[in-house]
C-alpha cells in the first residue's frame, strides 16, 4: 500500500503541525487520522491531499510518501514499528522518535531531534540534519538505544548525545560535541567536527577528518588501522572515569 | 447551609471502636453531625467500606527539596502527564508529581490530610505556597531543627527552656506544625562535608551529641505541649548495622505524654539494618519491632520500599551523598544556613538486587511484627521508598500471606536467609489497616481532637468510601480486589463535599493548613531576645523581620494555640 | 515615611535590608541598595494608563478594554506565547500558568536566554548547592567563573563572599580566597587572589582538565589548556582540595559560551568530584530578581522550570523547541503576551522580525523597547514598590517583597486574574 500525503497550503503556514499519527501501521485502518496545528485538532485531509494506492495487511507493506512544505511537520514516524516513510522534501523536528523498526528516508534536510531515543530500524537523511540528531531526552541517561541513522549531509551540534547503542554515520562534517556523554554504540563522522566524545563513558567514536578542540582528558594510545585508514586511538574520557574509544584522523587542542 | 447524608455505609472508625457496622453519616457545613434534614443530598454507600479520610503522617509533597526533585527530573515528569480536564488542572510526574498531581492522586485514594515530612524554616514560605496548590488535602509541615545553631548552643548551655522558646518562636514564625529532627547534628556536620556516626558522636564546633539534641528537643517539645511529638529521622540512615543506633535513639525516650507517643520515629525500615557491610546485610526488624512493642512512648512508620523507579529526597544530606557515590547518578544537595540541609537522587529498587529485596522485606516485617497497629503506621516515606500510589499494594501485602509469598518468590533468591518475612503468618485485618492509614496517624499527630481521623459528631467530614464489600472479599486470597478497591474510592468527601468520584476529582477545593503557636512568657519571647536577634541579623542572610511567613500564605488558616510550661 | 528591610526587586541577590524613604507617592531616598537597586526604587517615568496602537498613533484605553483585548487575542490564537515572568511576583506567575493551560499556549520565562543551560545541566547531573548564608559563614574559597558580580550583582561580594563577615572565619577578608576565571580581566578579577584567564570557548576543556587533576590523573593533561598552563591548573586544583569549604558561582560567561549547558554540567561534575575530598558547592548567579521564582512556580505547577508547551493539553518541555527565542526565530507562534521582561531589548533580530508580525500585549509599568512591537500595553504596579508578592532569591530562598508606597495601578496578578476570568467565561460550554 502506498499512501501519498501532499501538504496543502495553509493560512497560518508558519504554525507547526504535530503529526505523530503518521506512522505506516495507522494507515492499515484507513486515513481517518488526526493531527494538530498548534492547539487545534484537524483531520488529516484538512492538512494533506491524501491518496491511497493498493492494500496491505501489515505495517511492513505500507509506504507513506510525504511531499510539499513538510519542514514544519513534527513527530512524523514517532513510535514507528514497521513499514516505510519517504519524505520528498525537508522534515520537521522529532522525526522517527522512539522508532523500533522500519525505514524512514528523507530526501531533503531534517530538523532537530531526528531519531531521538530511537531503539531500532533505520533512518536515512540525504540532506543535512540539525542539532540533537540521534540523541536522548532532557534529563534522561540514555539516548539512542539501537538501529541506524545515516546522514549524507552535515550534522548540527550534539549529534548522538548520550548514545547508548546502535550506529550513527554522518558523511559530512558534524558540529560541536558529537557523541557527548556517549556510553555505547558507534558514531562515525566522515568529515570534521569539534570536541568529539566529550565526557564519554563507553562505545566507539570515529572521526575521519579533523577533531578540533580535542578534549584534553583523553589518553593517547597510538595509531591503528581502521577500514583502510590510519587513525589515532584515544581512551577516555578520563575526567569521567570513562572507558570509551575515540579514533581520529587528525586532531588539534585548544592550547 | 449544606447537608449531606451518607447512607448504608459499612463503617470502620477505630478511634470510636466501630468495626464494620452499617450506618448513616450525617454532615452539615463540613462537619459530622447527629442528623440532617430531609433536604440533605444523599450519597448511597450501599455497604461499601467507609472510613475517615486517609492521613499520611509522613510524606514529601511540597517545598524546596520536593520541587528540586521535579526541577531536575524532566524524564520523571513526562511519565505521568494528564491534560486539564473539568475542574482538574494538568498534571505531570510519576515519583515527584506536580502539586496538583499529588493532590488528585491522593484524593482518588481517599486521603484528605497530609503531613509534609520536612520543611526548612528559612524556606517555609515555599512549602506554604505549594500547600496552596494542593487543594484537596489539609496540610501541615514538620519543621526541621536538626542543625539549628541557636538550639545547639542552648543545649550546650544546658538551657532546655531556651530550646523550647526557640522552637516556639520558629514554629510560630514559619507556620510549622511539628518538630522534626533529621539526622540530628549530622546535617550541620555535613555543611563541612562530614557526618556524625551515631548518637554519641559530637557535632563539630557545637560539641553537642545527637543524643543530647534528641533528648533536649523531646523535653522542650513536651514543655510546649505541642500536639505532635518530636518526629525523628534517626542518625545513620541506610547503613548496615544501623539498628543498634536506632535502638539507642529510641532508648533515650521517656514516656512523657499520656495522650500520645513521646517520639515518632519515621521510615524505620531504613534504620533496621543488620550486618557489618553490604555483604552480610540483613534484616533487624525483629529487635526493633519488639522494642517498640514494649514501649508505648514510641510510634514508628514503615518507610516501605516497593520495587521500581523513584526519587529519594531527604534533609539528610550526607546520606544522599553516600547514595550518589553508590549509584553515580544525578545528585543534588542543598544546605540551609544555620538550620539544616537536603539531598536528592533518583533510584531504582530492583527485585534482582539482594539489598533492595531485603529492604522491601524489612518494611513489611516491621508492620507485621509490631504488635499494635497504633504503633506502626503505613508509609513509604513518599517518594523515598516508593511513590504513594503504591499504598494499595502495601495494604494488600499486609493483609495476605499468599500475596507476600507470591511476591517473595520473585525477589533475590538469597533474601530468605537474611530476613524473617517468610516465617511470618500474620495477616492484618481491615480495622488494623484503618488504624495504620488514618486513626493511628491522627492520634500520633495529635489531631484527633481537631476532628481528624474519626467520624464522631463534630469531626471534620473527611470520608473515604471504597468500592469494597468487606463481608464478601477475602483479602487473604483476593488481594487483587483489595489493591483495586484501595486504589480508587467510590467517593472521597472532604469537608462535607464530594471531591473525588471513581478516579475523577470534581471540585477545585481549598485546603486548610494546620500550624502551631505556643504561647510563651514574655522573657522567653525570642523576638525580643537581644542575643538571639543579634546572632540572627549577623549570620542569616535575610533580615529577621522578613523571615516570618505571613498569614497571606495560608489559604485556610487553622492555628493551634498551646500554653507552654516555661 | 521610612520603610525598613525593604526587598530590592532588581537582581537575584534579592537584598532585603533596604531602607526606603517615601514622601507621598514618591521614593525620595534609598539606603543600603547598590546603584542598580537605587535606580529601580527611584523609578522612571511610568505609563499612566493602558495604551493601544491605532495605525501609527497610541490611543489611551481603559483597563477593561485592554484586558478584554488581551483575552480575545489569546483565545483566538492557535499557538499563543506567554513570555517573560522574571520581573513579577510568584502569585502572578501562577495565574500565567493556569492561563497557558487553559488556552493551550506556550509559557516560557527569561531563563531561556540566561540560565536555561544551567537548568539543562542540572537535569543531567543534579546540583550540589546551598543557601548564600552557608557560603558567607563557612567558605574559605570562592570561585567566580564567567561572572562579574561587581557589574551585575554589586552586593554579592559584600553580603555573601569577599567582604562578608563569616561565623567560622576569624578574619573573613584574609582567610577567604577568591579565584576568578574569565576570558578577560574583569573588575572582579582585580580583587581576586588568583585569576585564571581562559581562551574564549575554552571553559569546557579547563573543567575537564581540572576534574582529571583532582582525580590525580595529571599526566595526560597537555602543557597548556585553552591558554592556561598545567601548573596553574594544578595550583587551582590544590587550592580547591585544600579548602575547608569551596563555593563556585558561575554566570553567563559559562552558560552562553560554546558548549553552553555542557560547560555547566562539567562544572557541576567537578564540584561533585571535589566533594569526595572536601565540601564544595556550586550556584548560578541568577539575573532578574524573580527569575528563579518563575522556575519554581512553573515546576510545581507543570513539572518543568521553563519552556512549557500546552498546545496538546499536557505539558511538553523541550528547550530548543518550546522556548521563546526558538519559537520566535522559527516564527511558530501567532500571538504573544509579554509580562515583566523586555524581549525586544535582548532577543536576536530574527525573533524581532516575527514579533513585528504578530499581535502582542505587554504588561509593564514602563515604556521599553518591546513597546514598539505592542498592540496594547498595560501598565502595572511594580512588585517591591507599589505591589507585594513572593520572589525567590538566586539560592531558592523565598522572600515576600514589601510594598513601600500605594498607587492606583493594578498589580500583575490582578490584571492577569481578570484576563483569566474572561477566558474561563469564554470557554464555558
Amino acid at each position: 500500500m502506498k499512501v501519498t500525503l501532499a501538504m496543502k497550503p495553509a493560512a497560518k503556514g508558519f504554525i507547526p503541525i504535530e503529526a505523530e499519527s503518521i506512522v505506516p501501521k495507522n494507515f492499515l485502518s484507513g486515513t481517518d487520522l488526526l493531527v494538530w496545528r498548534g492547539n487545534r485538532e484537524l483531520r488529516l485531509d484538512e492538512v494533506f491531499s491524501v491518496s491511497v494506492e493498493g492494500e496491505a495487511d501489515r505495517a511492513e507493506g505500507v509506504e507513506v510518501v510525504l511531499s510539499g512544505e513538510t519542514f514544519r511537520l513534527k513527530r512524523v514516524g514517532e513510535y514507528m514499528d514497521g513499514g516505510k516513510i519517504t519524505v520528498l522534501g525537508d522534515i520537521g523536528m522529532h522525526c522517527g522518535n522512539f522508532m523500533t523498526a522500519g525505514t524512514i528516508e528523507i530526501h531533503g534536510n531534517a530538523d532537530g531531534w531526528l531519531g531521538r531515543e530511537m531503539a531500532g530500524g533505520a533512518i536515512v537523511c540525504r540532506g543535512d540534519v540539525a542539532d540533537y540528531c540521534a540523541s536522548g531526552y532532557r534529563g534522561g541517561r540514555k539516548g539512542m538505544k539501537g538501529g541506524t541513522v545515516e546522514v549524507f549531509g552535515r550534522a548540527g551540534d550534539f549529534l548522538a548525545e548520550n548514545l547508548a547503542d546502535g550506529t550513527v554515520i554522518v558523511h559530512g562534517d558534524a558540529g560541536d560535541m558529537p557523541g557527548a556523554e556517549m556510553r555505547g554504540g558507534t558514531l562515525i563522522v566522515h568529515g570534521d567536527c569539534s570536541r568529539p566524545a566529550a565526557n564519554m563513558k563507553g562505545g566507539s567514536c570515529y572521526v575521519y577528518g579533523t577533531a578540533r578542540e580535542m578534549i584534553p582528558t583523553f589518553k593517547k594510545i597510538g595509531p591503528v588501522q581502521h577500514d583502510g585508514r590510519t587513525l589515532i586511538q584515544f581512551a577516555g574520557d578520563l575526567a569521567n572515569r570513562g572507558k570509551g574509544n575515540l579514533f581520529v584522523k587528525n586532531y588539534e587542542y585548544l592550547d | 447551609m449544606t447537608e449531606l447524608l451518607v447512607k448504608n455505609a459499612c463503617v470502620i472508625d477505630p478511634l470510636r471502636g466501630i468495626n464494620g457496622d452499617v450506618m448513616d453519616i450525617a454532615i452539615r457545613d463540613g462537619k459530622i453531625v447527629e442528623e440532617v434534614s430531609d433536604a440533605a443530598e444523599v450519597v448511597d454507600a450501599r455497604g461499601m467500606l467507609t472510613m475517615p479520610g486517609g492521613i499520611d503522617s509522613h510524606t514529601h509533597i511540597c517545598g524546596t527539596k520536593v520541587n528540586f526533585g521535579r526541577y531536575m527530573s524532566p524524564e520523571d515528569m513526562r511519565a505521568g502527564r494528564t491534560p486539564r480536564r473539568g475542574p482538574m488542572h494538568a498534571t505531570s510526574g510519576y515519583s515527584v508529581p506536580t502539586t496538583y498531581g499529588n493532590s488528585y492522586r491522593y484524593s482518588v485514594m481517599g486521603y484528605t490530610t497530609l503531613l509534609e515530612g520536612a520543611m526548612a524554616p528559612l524556606e517555609a514560605r515555599h512549602t506554604h505556597e505549594e500547600f496552596t496548590y494542593t487543594p484537596l488535602q489539609d496540610t501541615m509541615a514538620n519543621t526541621l531543627f536538626d542543625g539549628n545553631w541557636a538550639i545547639m548552643e542552648a543545649i550546650r548551655d544546658g538551657d532546655i527552656k531556651r530550646v523550647a522558646a526557640i522552637i516556639a518562636w520558629t514554629l510560630s514564625a514559619v507556620k510549622g506544625f511539628g518538630v522534626k529532627l533529621t539526622n540530628p547534628g549530622g546535617t550541620e556536620a555535613w555543611q563541612w562535608g562530614k557526618n556524625v556516626s551515631c548518637i554519641r558522636d559530637p557535632v563539630p564546633y557545637f560539641e553537642v551529641t545527637p543524643a543530647e539534641i534528641i533528648r533536649s528537643v523531646v523535653e522542650a517539645n513536651e514543655l510546649l505541649h505541642l500536639p505532635h511529638s518530636v518526629h525523628l529521622h534517626c542518625n545513620n540512615l541506610g547503613t548496615p548495622g544501623n539498628y543498634t543506633c536506632t535502638l539507642g535513639s529510641m532508648g533515650l525516650i521517656p514516656d512523657l505524654n499520656p495522650k500520645r507517643q513521646t517520639l515518632y520515629a519515621t521510615h524505620v525500615q531504613y534504620h533496621a539494618y543488620g550486618g557489618s557491610g553490604w555483604k552480610d546485610f540483613c534484616s533487624k526488624s525483629e529487635p526493633i519491632a519488639n522494642f517498640v512493642s514494649m514501649r508505648p512512648q514510641i510510634v514508628i512508620d514503615m518507610g516501605q520500599v516497593m520495587f521500581g523507579r523513584t526519587t529519594t529526597m531527604t534533609a539528610d544530606g550526607p546520606m544522599e551523598f553516600n547514595l550518589y557515590r553508590l549509584h553515580h547518578d544525578k545528585w543534588s544537595n542543598h544546605d540551609v544556613e544555620l538550620e539544616t540541609g537536603s539531598g536528592i537522587i533518583p533510584v531504582v529498587y530492583r527485585r534482582k538486587n539482594l539489598v533492595n529485596s531485603i529492604m522491601w522485606s524489612i518494611g513489611l516485617e516491621l508492620a507485621l511484627l509490631t504488635k499494635s497497629p497504633w504503633q506502626c503506621l503505613l508509609t513509604t516515606d513518599n517518594p523515598n521508598g516508593a511513590p504513594f500510589v503504591k499504598y494499595p499494594e502495601i495494604i494488600a501485602l499486609l493483609m495476605s500471606k499468599r500475596y507476600r509469598d507470591a511476591e517473595f518468590a520473585t525477589v533475590h533468591p538469597d533474601t530468605g536467609s537474611r530476613v524473617p518475612l517468610p516465617a511470618i503468618e500474620r495477616e492484618l485485618d481491615w480495622n488494623e489497616i484503618a488504624v495504620m492509614t488514618r486513626a493511628g496517624a491522627a492520634r500520633a499527630l495529635g489531631i484527633q481532637d481537631l476532628g481528624k481521623g474519626h467520624l464522631a459528631p463534630g469531626a471534620d467530614a473527611d470520608i473515604a468510601i471504597y468500592p469494597l464489600k468487606i463481608d464478601e472479599v477475602d483479602p487473604s486470597a483476593e488481594y487483587q480486589k483489595v489493591i483495586d478497591g484501595f486504589s480508587q474510592t467510590e467517593y472521597t468527601i472532604k469537608r462535607g463535599r464530594v471531591v473525588a468520584r471513581r478516579g475523577e476529582c470534581l471540585v477545585h477545593g481549598s485546603n486548610a493548613t494546620f500550624w502551631v503557636r505556643p504561647k510563651v512568657p514574655e522573657n522567653y519571647d525570642m523576638s525580643k531576645d537581644p542575643d538571639f536577634i543579634e546572632k540572627f541579623e549577623r549570620y542569616y542572610t535575610v533580615r529577621m523581620s522578613n523571615y516570618p511567613v505571613q498569614e497571606e500564605y495560608l489559604s485556610r488558616n487553622r492555628c493551634i494555640e498551646t500554653e507552654a510550661d516555661l | 515615611m521610612i520603610v525598613k528591610d525593604a526587598v530590592c526587586p532588581f537582581c537575584g541577590c534579592l537584598c532585603d535590608d533596604i531602607e526606603v524613604e517615601v514622601e507621598g507617592d514618591r521614593v525620595v531616598a534609598v539606603t543600603n541598595a547598590c546603584e542598580l537597586g537605587t535606580t529601580k526604587f527611584m523609578g522612571e517615568k511610568r505609563l499612566k494608563n493602558p495604551i493601544q496602537r491605532v495605525g501609527d498613533e497610541w490611543k489611551d484605553i481603559t483597563y477593561d478594554e485592554a484586558i478584554r483585548y488581551a483575552a480575545d487575542m489569546l483565545l483566538s490564537a492557535e499557538r499563543p506565547l506567554l513570555y517573560g515572568w522574571s520581573g513579577t511576583h510568584g502569585e502572578a506567575q501562577c495565574v500565567g500558568v493556569h492561563m497557558a493551560e487553559l488556552i493551550h499556549g506556550v509559557i516560557d520565562n527569561t531563563s531561556s536566554v540566561c540560565h536555561g543551560p544551567s537548568i539543562l545541566a542540572i537535569q543531567e547531573v543534579g546540583h550540589p548547592g546551598c543557601t548564600l548564608g552557608v557560603v558567607k559563614n563557612r567558605a574559605d574559597l570562592v570561585i567566580y567563573w564567567g561572572s562579574n558580580p561587581i557589574d551585575a550583582h554589586p552586593r554579592h561580594l559584600s553580603r555573601y563572599t569577599r567582604y562578608a563577615e563569616g561565623f567560622f572565619l576569624d578574619n573573613a577578608f584574609r582567610d577567604r580566597k577568591v579565584i576568578v576565571v574569565d576570558v578577560r580581566k574583569t573588575e572582579t578579577a582585580n580583587i581576586a587572589d588568583e585569576f585564571v584567564q581562559v581562551r574564549p570557548g575554552g571553559d569546557y576543556a579547563i573543567l575537564s582538565a581540572l576534574r582529571a587533576i583532582v582525580q590525580g590523573k595529571t599526566e595526560t593533561i597537555p602543557r597548556t589548556v585553552a591558554g592556561v598552563t598545567r601548573e596553574q591548573l594544578i595550583r587551582v586544583a590544590n587550592l580547591c582540595k585544600s579548602a575547608k569549604f569551596g563555593a563556585v558561582y558561575f554566570g553567563l560567561g559559562l552558560t552562553m559560551t560554546p558548549g553552553k549547558y555542557k560547560n555547566i554540567r562539567n562544572a557541576i561534575e567537578l564540584v561533585s568530584e571535589l566533594n569526595r575530598h572536601t565540601k564544595f558547592t556550586i550556584s548560578a548567579m541568577r539575573g532578574h530578581y524573580n527569575v528563579y521564582g518563575s522556575n519554581e512556580v512553573n515546576t510545581w505547577m507543570t513539572g518543568y522550570p521553563f519552556g512549557i508547551d500546552f498546545s496538546r493539553g499536557i505539558a511538553f518541555y523541550n528547550p530548543g523547541e518550546t522556548t521563546a527565542v526558538d519559537i520566535l526565530a522559527r516564527k511558530e507562534c501567532d500571538a504573544a503576551l509579554i509580562v515583566g521582561s523586555d524581549p525586544a531589548a535582548h532577543f536576536p533580530r530574527r525573533c524581532l522580525e516575527h514579533l513585528a508580525e504578530i499581535p502582542i500585549v505587554q504588561l509593564d509599568p514602563y515604556p521599553n523597547a518591546t513597546t514598539a512591537f505592542c498592540n496594547v500595553q498595560i501598565p502595572v504596579a511594580v512588585t517591591g514598590i507599589d505591589a507585594e508578592g513572593t520572589a525567590y532569591r538566586m539560592d531558592g530562598v523565598p522572600i515576600r517583597t514589601r510594598r513601600v508606597l500605594w498607587s492606583d495601578y493594578l498589580s500583575d496578578e490582578e490584571v492577569l486574574s481578570r484576563m483569566y476570568a474572561l477566558m474561563q467565561e469564554a470557554q464555558q460550554p
